[in-house]
C-alpha cells in the first residue's frame, strides 16, 4: 500500500530572500517619542507572497513595534521597504529585526528568516 | 555679423576655460555598503519511503537532500541556523508516534580557503539545531538530511506528508 504514497518534503524552485542592512540604525520619526528605521525586504521567491516583520530582543522575544503592514504581499523579483517605528522606551532593548517568509502553500518546505541587528 | 558670432565664441571658450580652471573640484564618488544575507533553496528534497515506517532523504532509498545556500556580502556579520523537521508542518492522521532524526552539513563554499573550517566549527545547538557562523564572504551550500520513523513500525498512513526546514540568518 504504502508504495501508492506520494511523500513530499521540499518542492519549490531555486530562489531567495534577501534583506539589508546588515545594521540598521535608529532615527528619530516626525512623531514625539518614536525612533524609525528602515529596512528593504527583496523577493525571489516564487513560492512566498508574503513576509512578516518583527523587532525582537537579544533574547529573540518580540518588541512592540508599528510597521504600516506588519505582513505584507511582496511580489516575486520585487521589494518593499519597511518603516519601522518603535517607542523610544523600547529603543535599548530592540536588538533584531527580522523579516520572515510566510508559507502558505503548504507544499513549499524551506521556511527562511533574516534578521538585521541594532548595533550602538 | 560673423564678427559677433566669433566674438560670442571666442567668450564662450574663454569663460569654460577659466571656470575650468578656476573651479577644479574633486569630483566625489560616494557609495554605501549595507551588507545583506540571502538565503536561497538551491535543491528541493522529497522523502523516499524505504519501508512501511521510515520517510527518509537519503538517496539511496529514494528520497533527496535540500540543499540551502546563505550569501553573505560582509565578513563575520552573520551566523546562520538550520532547524531540521521534528513535527510534520502537514499530514494524515497519525497512527503513532513518529520519531525524527536529522542533520544540517557544509556540502560546498565559494571559498575554499577562509570557509574550510565551516562545518568542523559548527555549533551544534540541540538534536535539530545547528548554527554556523559565516567568516568569509561568499556562497555557502548546506544539505539537510531528515528521517522520520512511525512507532512501533507501523505503516505511514495514506497520504502526503510535509515538513520544514528553517533556515535563519542572524546578525551578529
Amino acid at each position: 500500500m504504502y508504495r501508492t504514497l506520494i511523500f513530499l518534503l521540499f518542492i519549490g524552485v531555486a530562489n531567495a530572500h534577501q534583506m539589508s542592512p546588515t545594521y540598521p540604525k535608529w532615527s528619530d520619526s516626525y512623531i514625539d517619542d518614536l525612533s524609525v528605521t528602515r529596512v528593504r525586504v527583496f523577493n525571489k521567491r516564487e513560492d512566498v507572497e508574503y513576509y512578516e516583520i518583527g523587532v525582537f530582543d537579544k533574547d529573540m522575544r518580540p518588541i512592540p513595534f508599528v510597521t504600516q503592514y506588519d505582513l505584507r504581499g511582496i511580489k516575486y523579483n520585487n521589494y518593499a521597504m519597511f518603516d519601522v517605528y518603535i517607542n523610544k522606551k523600547y529603543k535599548q532593548d530592540a536588538v533584531y529585526v527580522c523579516s520572515e517568509s510566510k508559507l502558505l502553500d503548504i507544499k513549499v518546505a524551506v521556511s527562511s528568516k533574516i534578521c538585521s541587528k541594532f548595533k550602538d | 555679423m560673423i564678427k559677433e558670432l566669433t566674438l560670442v565664441g571666442i567668450v564662450a571658450i574663454t569663460t569654460y576655460g577659466g571656470s575650468k580652471s578656476a573651479f577644479a573640484l574633486d569630483v566625489p564618488i560616494s557609495a554605501s555598503v549595507t551588507g545583506s544575507c540571502i538565503i536561497s533553496t538551491e535543491t528541493n528534497g522529497t522523502y523516499g519511503q524505504p519501508n512501511a515506517y521510515t520517510l527518509t532523504t537519503a538517496a539511496a532509498d529514494g528520497g533527496q537532500m535540500p540543499i540551502t545556500r546563505v550569501d553573505v556580502t560582509l565578513a563575520s556579520a552573520y551566523k546562520v541556523k538550520f532547524t531540521v523537521p521534528n513535527d510534520f508542518s502537514s499530514s494524515p492522521s497519525l497512527n503513532d508516534v513518529v520519531t525524527f532524526t536529522g542533520d544540517t552539513e557544509v556540502s560546498a563554499v565559494s571559498d575554499a580557503t577562509n570557509m574550510a573550517d565551516y562545518e568542523t566549527d559548527k555549533v551544534e545547538v540541540s538534536t535539530y539545531v545547528d548554527e554556523y557562523d559565516l567568516s568569509a564572504t561568499g556562497s555557502t551550500w548546506f544539505k539537510h538530511t531528515s528521517v522520520a520513523t512511525n512507532g512501533g513500525s507501523r505503516a505511514f498512513p495514506s497520504g502526503n506528508y510535509t515538513a520544514y526546514v528553517t533556515a535563519e540568518c542572524i546578525a551578529l
